[in-house]
Order: structure tokens, then C-alpha cells, then sequence
């Protein structure tokens, strides 16, 4: 017989105090792992065990977890070299742009010994490009020269937004430059908690109604009515309900919902408290992406200074209302920013969406109503509430009112953030937000949205932009654009999009694990110009399969970049083809 | 309330709660399914099933998709038909089978099916990802190049045998069926029940003792004989032998008591069946025939009797023992594999005939 003898292992007394720690929460699982790892220099097969038996999980889940976040990651022996040496350069696509493969074998050769040297899914460091976490510390921009100092603590410096350019208007970057984001007294002189006091002083019903009758949509990329949304969990019968703040923020080319803690987290907390009041929840949580470790901890802070100050905690300003706010740390996944798999991760699962219906609103965390909106969304809220919906609709005479946050990225004079109403162009941000081309730069093409989104050539540059241009080739998604100039191939920058897309692919529905793999060997056939007769066709299918049969939003919008590009760029992609015998089919 | 909807321009009346699969199912509707299977928790991961219902965007999983009323379903349009095909030749792509079980089971490869039924070829041939057989379990066979991530395993292991040995562990492409914590099935708590192999829709889990072994000749349904539980299960039975041959038990969907579940040993305890051992008539001891007393040491030979003239000898022997020493020097021990009835009568025979209490049962086996 094969039967082995069942080996006994004795609780290990050190993880089930870092779980007693969590709560001994089968939910905490993560949080337990990733410290588990921070403490023993890596997880082991011996370790997630222990893991599992502390919080009473099937150990095929701790395991399944700790291989799923790319944060996490398991090692025979734990190495020398532990997770403080780390630097993860960013793989994506802005990065790209900026040398980030010549970066990496440059600091994989200089720094490599002493180091561990990963590269990571974007890093939501655009504006930093080429951009690397140094241990959890963002690091950007880097140059070649730099790289030796990056032991003795070189960073680079993070992007000023204080001063709004030319033609901005700020409502949720208002404050931005002019707080202290890390002082509750200094955001108080700036109208913090104005809103939530007004509106502790109305009912949840008034509140649901300004919200309602300002017209915000949904800032995450999909637009959906923010109103809307709250009614719906106000409405929910079961309890207790749910808030969560979705930071996770992982597309490439989008950083805007950094800048927003890191500018002002206050207004965040607000917005969010004043969901929790219309809707009846009481808890809440904040699902920031792992990579970043210090807006995390300046969301700590500041929900540390709003307990003090009765912004938060039990019986808000003498309202009778309680609202707490916890801030949960991802582990590097993408997919978890699509809000059921994110659900499925603070349970302290494998980041794998759910099947809807039953949406969040009524069947959310924990099987409870849930309300899940973008930090964007929360930060836009405080204002209305101290404003009125009907200053919020006057901001623009646009057709989706107030403001977006925009980021333009690539090939620009200034690459970077600003706050503007919907409606505006390709070409003005080019011109009027980015400051121009590069001096030697012409347009060849852009990337609107966010990866997931249209590619767009110059004869599209004067649509005015709105959730409703996606038809018309040019799509807001999460309000990014990326340009390229003639130095860019299409057919490269659409395989550094598909190879995002195949590393962050969760792997639950077929289409999107196997056509994600398919269409990148396609494409990197294509980039060197190897490409084989059919493969074109292929793509193409691939690309529509997967938009009309695949699990979730992750695998149905490849096929927006995909198709864009092979329609406005066909030429590029046929010239990839291979053809030795094409005289012969002439 | 009803629910009215529309599938394949046919008006259908159905019970609201019900999904698109269940509905079509119920109206002889074939929608071609993988990870879906009626016992589980459905999951909607392998997109085989998806339908298009008018005015939606996109297809939606018919396995998952709760019916609404009015609603507009087509299960066979060109574009359904095109990801269904996409969808199998992805799979087919990476479905490595060495060929070493192609004979035994064909009828129970979903996937081979609904692969036949499009008529599915894979553009290029598959290459092994994994060892053939790479799990040391001793009744159960592991072969993951033929798995396709259906994850009905995972869900027959938690939600059917209550073990959670199975699990999903890396991500995207890279994604595949782990035991515990990457360990062999047994390490990671297995009972062996083969609740995966039954579930299983290709044959990447098989039954290891049956293994390339060839289809069955016939089965026969029968009721597994370990204990009184009553679990239905089909013997697979070859012909090459006088009287047949046992050389595989399947689950039977159809089981009363006990569906496709079975235990260690009805599913894999059938060796005893054709054992040389075993007794299959009656026999006594030759002094008992020759009305002898009890040998000293050597008790003699057995020899093979009708029924009437063993039960003869055991009643008469019981009888004696009563008069000669008193009911309470008989004991009675009963079996775990007799029925509730058979051991109903065995309490009645100890108390009412013999005359003690001394009666007790195995309740384990």
C-alpha cells in the first residue's frame, strides 16, 4: 500500500497568535499570510497549514490563496533574501513606454546579489514612470544612473498637484496642496466633515435624495448611478449592512484614486460615512491594493484622528448614528478590483468574481447588502452634500454632471492628473492638460479609458469624451488616456496590454484563462513580425468569444483594445504577417 | 406565479427561482454543460451553456442565469454555437490524454461528447503538462492532463463527501486542482471515497483498480452489501468468465438513498466478490454430519451441505446448549450488513426463542 502515515503537527503557538491577533477570522486569512510571510521571510507548504488550522480553513483554501495573490508566494525554504529586500518594477504599459525592460535588466544586473527583483503588474505609479516599489516604499521616476542609489534610499519624488493648471476645475483635488493630509485640524479649516454634519442634521432619506438629484455616476468606469446604487441597499431588508470603499485600483494608466488619499483622505471617510447613514450600514471597509502600503497607512491615520474626533466610531456627533471603517489590504491581484471578486477577497477567498444576479446591493459581503463604490465616487460626495445637487449640476452643461478626475500619460510635455467636467477631448487634454506633444513627437495613436480600454488614432482626437463615446471609438473608462508617438508600434503596445491581461487573468472561466494565453502568443508572434496566415482571423475571434461569453468584466473588455486596434491599425497588423510564399499568391 | 418566458420561439411556462438550464431541461431543451451538475453548488465557470437572451449584452450562462418573466432565450444561434466551439477547442487544445483509458468509459467523457457533438478539432495537439498518475492514492487515479478546471471535484469533496481536499490553487493559465496544501490526496485528509472520480465529466480522476481495464459488458444494479444504510450502486460486470466478472463499481444518478455518493468501500471494496475464500454454500464440519462428538484438536474437513441440513445442525446444537446449560449461555452477535429488518428478527430470536438478553451488534464493520 501507498498509504502513508498521517503526520500529527502541534498547533504552532507563534501563527495562532498572529491570527488571535486578526480576530481568528476565517476572513482575515490574507492579512494573516502576508504577515505570516513578512515574519518568516516566506510562506512554506508547512506554514499555510498552520495558517489553516489556526483560523479553521480547509488547508486547499490558505493554499489556494496564498498562490493566487502575486504578494504572496510560496518557497520550499525560506530564502535569505527577504520581502524588505524586494523591488518590484512595474510592468505596465506606461512603464513600458518609459524603458521599465531595459530598467529592470539594469537593476537585476547592479542590484540583483543583494536583492530580489520581481517585476509587477502596474503599479498605479504612471505619473512616476518607470516606476518600482523599493520593499513597500513607491519609488519613481528612476533613471539608469539613479538605480545605484536606490539602497541608500533614493525614491524620486512624488508629483506635486497642488496648483491646478490652465482650465482645471477642482471640486475633489479642491483642497489638494492646500491640507495637511496627514491633519484632521488643517482638512477642518478646509470644510471637512461639513457635509456629514449637514446631513446628520436631515434624515437618510433627505441625504438619499441629494445624492439622487445630483446625478453622480460611478467613477470606477462603468458609470452606473451612484444614487441609484444607494437606494437599492437602502432599500435591502436584511442586516447588517455593508460599505466598502473599492482603492484597489490596479488598471494600468490609473493612479487618480492614490492621489486622493494621499491628497485629502478625509473627504474620502465622509463620503463614505455619509453612504453608511442613507443606506443604514454601520461598518465599513476600505479594499486598498497591497502596492499601497502608504496610503493604507495614511487611511489609518486619518480614520485614527476621525474616531477622536467623533467623525466616526459610536454615536457620531451625538446623532445616535455609528459607523466604523476598517482598512483591509489586497495582495496583488487585478481582478479584485472587479467589485464581486472583491467581495470574495475581504471573505478571505481566492479573488474570483461571482456570478450576478444576486448583485452586492443585495447579496454582498457575507451574503448581506453591500454597497461597493470607487474612492473617486465617495471623495465626489462631502461637496455635493455641503453644496446641494443643484450647484453639482450646474458645474458643466455637460450631459453627465460634475467633475472627473483624468489622468494623461505617454508622450506629453506634462504627464499627470487634473480635475475637469465630462465632455472634454482627446485633443484638449493633449494639448491644454498635457502641455503638448514631445518637442520630436507626433500622435500616432492613444489609449483612452484604461487597459481595458479603445484604442484611438488622430481622426477620433475631437469627440467629446463621455460614458456614452465608447461607441463612437473613444471610451472614458476610468478616465486615462496614454499616448504614443510614431516611435510606438500597435502591435507591440497591444501585446504589452494582453500580456497585463493574461498575468492578472483569475482563471475561473475559460474563454479568459485560455484566450488571454492564445491571444498573446498570437500577438507576440505578431510583434516580431512572425505572424502565420489565419492569425488575424484568430485574434479576432478570440477577442469577440470573450467579450460576449466570458465570466466578468476582466475577459469581456480585452476585446475593446483588441478590436480598436485591429480595426484603425490594420495595415500594421497585416504587414506582421508572415508571407514566404507571397509572390507565389500574387 | 408562473413565470412566462420564451426559449427557442417556444412559450414555456416555469416556476420562478428556476435558472435557464433547469427550465430547458425540464422542456427537453439540450443545453450542452461542464462544470454545471444537478448536486452541486453551480458555478458558471466553464461557459459552455451559455444562451443568449434578446436585449442583454453578451451571452449569459444558462446554469447561473435565474429566469425573468417575458424573457427572450435562444440556445443554438450562430454566435452561441461559435463560443461554444471556441470554448471546447480551447480546452481540446490543452486536453492531453495518453490514451491508456480511451476503451473504458467513453460514455461518461462529457467533454469528449459535447466535443463530437460540435465537431471540435483542436488547431494544434495538446502536450502533457503533468505526470500521468501522480498521485500515490490507492484507489484513486490522478491525471490532471486531462483536466479542464470544471472544479467539480473541488465542489463533490466539500459539498457532497464534507472533506475539502480538493482546491484551486494559482492563478490564470497557470490554475490547476491541488490537494491540500500542493500534497498527495492523503496527506491532505482524503477518505477515498472517489466522490471526485464519480463527478468527474473527463477521466483526469479515475478509479485506479479499474484503470484501462475496458467498458463493461453489462451492469447490474445492486444494493452495496456493507451496511444498512442501503446505497445503490452498479456492479460493472464482464462476460469472459462463466457467471461474469466485477471489475468496477459506477455510481448510479437514480440511487434513492444515496445518489452518486458511496463510500471507501462500496465503491472500492469489491475484490472479496471474486476471492477464492469465499464461502458460497453452506458447509459443516464431517463429524456434525456423522453425528460424532467435537474432536479434541483436529475438528476435521468442511464439507458443502443443502441449507436445510446445516440450519438442521445449528438449530439442534442450539437447542442442546439451551437445555443443557440455560438460555443465558447463548450469545448473539449481529451485523453491521444486516439489514433493520434481518436484525429486528435476530432481537426477537435472542429474547423470544432462546430466551437471553445477551444480544448485542457490531455496529461497525
Amino acid at each position: 500500500m501507498t498509504n502513508r502515515k498521517i503526520k500529527y503537527r502541534p498547533e504552532n503557538k507563534a501563527i495562532a497568535e498572529v491570527a488571535s491577533k486578526h480576530g481568528s477570522r476565517p476572513e482575515s486569512v490574507l492579512e494573516v499570510l502576508r504577515e505570516v510571510q513578512e515574519t518568516h521571510g516566506g510562506l512554506t507548504q508547512e506554514l499555510i497549514g498552520d495558517v489553516s488550522r489556526a483560523l479553521r480553513i480547509p488547508e486547499e483554501r490558505a493554499y489556494g490563496i496564498a498562490t493566487f495573490y502575486t504578494m504572496l508566494s510560496l518557497r520550499q525554504d525560506p530564502p535569505a533574501k527577504t520581502d524588505r529586500r524586494s523591488i518590484r518594477v512595474c510592468d505596465g504599459p506606461v512603464c513600458w513606454l518609459k524603458g521599465a525592460p531595459l530598467l529592470h535588466q539594469l537593476i537585476e544586473s547592479q542590484l540583483g546579489d543583494h536583492w530580489r527583483i520581481e517585476r509587477n503588474s502596474c503599479l498605479g505609479l504612471c505619473d512616476r514612470a518607470p516606476a518600482a516599489l523599493v520593499g513597500d516604499q513607491q519609488a519613481g521616476p528612476l533613471t539608469a544612473e539613479k538605480i545605484g542609489q536606490i539602497p541608500h534610499g533614493f525614491r524620486g519624488a512624488p508629483t506635486d498637484y497642488s496648483n491646478p493648471l490652465p482650465g482645471e476645475l477642482r471640486v475633489m483635488m479642491a483642497q489638494a496642496g492646500k491640507i495637511d493630509p496627514d491633519s484632521l485640524s488643517s482638512a477642518q479649516a478646509h470644510d471637512a466633515y461639513r457635509g456629514l454634519e449637514k446631513c446628520l442634521r436631515s434624515t437618510p432619506e433627505a441625504t438619499l435624495a441629494v445624492v439622487e438629484a445630483s446625478g453622480l455616476t460611478g467613477r470606477g468606469g462603468a458609470g452606473f448611478p451612484v444614487g441609484r446604487k444607494w437606494r437599492f441597499v437602502a432599500q435591502a431588508n436584511n442586516t447588517p449592512k455593508y460599505i466598502i470603499c473599492n482603492a484597489d485600483e490596479s488598471e494600468p494608466l490609473i493612479f487618480k484614486d492614490r492621489v486622493l488619499i494621499d491628497t485629502n483622505p478625509h473627504q474620502i471617510l465622509e463620503g463614505m460615512v455619509i453612504a453608511g447613514y442613507a443606506t443604514g450600514a454601520h461598518e465599513a471597509f476600505i479594499y486598498i491594493r497591497g502596492e499601497y502600503e502608504h496610503q493604507a497607512q495614511r487611511l489609518e491615520n486619518a480614520i485614527h484622528q476621525a474616531e477622536q474626533a467623533n467623525y466616526l466610531g459610536e454615536n457620531i456627533l451625538g446623532s445616535g448614528f455609528s459607523f466604523h471603517i476598517h482598512v483591509h489590504r489586497g495582495a496583488g491581484a487585478y481582478i479584485c478590483g472587479e467589485e464581486t471578486a472583491l467581495i470574495e477577497s475581504l471573505e478571505g477567498k481566492r479573488g474570483e468574481p461571482r456570478f450576478r444576479p444576486p448583485y452586492p446591493p443585495t447579496y454582498g459581503y457575507l451574503g448581506k447588502p453591500t454597497l461597493v463604490n470607487n474612492v473617486e465616487s465617495y471623495a465626489a460626495v462631502p461637496s455635493i452634500l455641503r453644496n446641494g445637487s443643484d450647484w453639482y449640476r450646474s458645474l458643466s452643461s455637460a450631459p453627465t454632471p460634475g467633475t472627473k478626475i483624468y489622468m494623461i500619460l505617454g508622450h506629453v510635455c506634462r504627464p499627470g492628473l487634473f480635475e475637469a467636467p465630462f465632455g472634454i477631448t482627446l485633443r484638449q487634454a493633449i494639448d491644454q492638460f498635457g502641455g503638448g506633444m514631445l518637442p520630436g513627437s507626433n500622435f500616432h495613436f492613444a489609449l483612452t479609458g484604461g487597459a481595458a480600454g479603445t484604442i484611438v488614432p488622430e481622426s477620433l482626437l475631437d469627440i467629446p469624451i463621455d460614458y456614452a463615446s465608447a461607441s463612437k471609438g473613444v471610451a472614458l473608462g476610468a478616465g486615462a488616456f496614454l499616448v504614443c508617438d510614431q516611435s510606438v508600434s500597435p502591435v507591440a503596445f497591444l501585446r504589452e496590454l494582453l500580456h497585463f491581461f493574461q498575468v492578472e487573468s483569475c482563471g475561473k472561466c475559460t474563454p479568459c484563462r485560455l484566450g488571454t494565453f492564445d491571444s498573446l502568443e498570437i500577438l507576440q508572434r505578431l510583434a516580431q513580425r512572425q505572424g502565420a496566415p489565419g492569425d488575424l482571423e484568430r485574434l479576432h475571434l478570440l477577442s469577440e468569444v470573450m467579450k460576449q461569453a466570458s465570466f466578468c468584466g476582466l475577459g469581456q473588455s480585452v476585446a475593446t483594445p483588441v478590436q480598436s486596434a485591429l480595426t484603425h491599425f490594420a495595415a500594421d497588423f497585416k504587414g506582421a504577417i508572415q508571407t514566404p510564399n507571397s509572390s507565389e499568391m500574387l | 406565479m408562473d413565470v412566462k418566458l420564451t426559449i427557442n420561439n417556444t412559450p414555456i411556462t416555469a416556476t420562478p427561482g428556476q435558472t435557464i438550464l433547469e427550465v430547458a431541461r425540464q422542456n427537453g431543451i439540450t443545453i450542452p454543460t461542464l462544470c454545471y451538475h444537478k448536486d452541486l453548488s453551480p458555478v458558471g465557470s466553464c461557459r459552455l451553456c451559455v444562451v443568449e437572451v434578446e436585449k442583454w449584452r453578451g451571452q449569459s450562462a444558462a446554469c447561473t442565469t435565474p429566469i425573468s418573466e417575458g424573457m427572450v432565450v435562444h440556445t443554438e444561434s450562430p454566435a452561441i454555437i461559435q463560443s461554444r466551439r471556441l470554448v471546447l477547442e480551447l480546452l481540446l487544445q490543452n486536453y492531453y490524454d495518453a490514451g491508456y483509458a480511451m476503451g473504458d468509459r467513453p460514455q461518461d467523457n462529457e467533454f469528449i461528447h459535447w466535443v463530437e457533438h460540435y465537431r471540435v478539432t483542436a488547431p494544434r495537439q495538446a502536450q502533457p503538462r503533468f505526470a500521468v498518475n501522480s498521485d500515490p492514492n490507492p484507489v484513486v487515479w490522478v491525471d490532471f492532463n486531462k483536466c479542464i478546471l470544471c472544479t467539480r471535484c473541488v465542489r463533490a469533496c466539500a459539498e457532497v463527501q464534507g472533506r475539502f481536499v480538493w482546491g484551486v490553487a494559482e492563478r490564470g493559465h497557470q490554475a490547476q486542482i491541488v490537494a491540500g496544501a500542493g500534497v498527495p490526496m492523503l496527506e491532505a485528509r482524503c477518505e477515498s471515497c472517489g466522490a471526485c472520480v464519480a463527478y468527474c465529466p473527463t477521466g483526469a480522476l479515475d478509479n485506479r483498480m479499474s484503470v484501462g481495464l475496458g467498458a463493461a459488458d453489462r451492469k447490474v444494479l445492486t444494493t452495496c452489501t456493507y451496511c444498512g444504510v442501503g446505497c445503490q450502486l452498479d456492479l460493472n460486470v464482464k462476460d469472459d468468465v462463466p457467471g461474469g466478472r466485477v471489475f468496477r463499481v459506477t455510481s448510479n444518478p437514480n440511487a434513492p438513498v444515496n445518489g452518486m455518493h458511496l463510500c471507501v468501500k462500496g465503491r472500492y471494496g469489491y475484490d472479496f466478490i471474486h476471492h477464492p475464500d469465499r464461502v458460497l454454500r453452506p458447509r459443516v464440519r464431517r463429524y456434525l454430519l456423522q453425528g460424532l462428538p467435537r474432536p479434541e484438536h483436529d475438528r476435521g474437513e468442511w464439507v458443502e451441505v443443502d441449507w436445510d441440513t446445516a440450519l438442521g445442525i445449528a438449530a439442534e446444537k442450539l437447542r442442546q446448549t439451551r437445555e443443557q446449560h440455560g438460555p443465558d449461555s447463548i450469545g448473539v452477535l449481529t451485523s453491521a450488513k444486516c439489514l433493520n429488518e434481518e436484525n429486528y428478527l435476530m432481537n426477537k430470536f435472542a429474547r423470544q426463542v432462546i430466551g437471553t438478553n445477551s444480544i448485542d451488534h457490531c455496529a461497525r464493520l
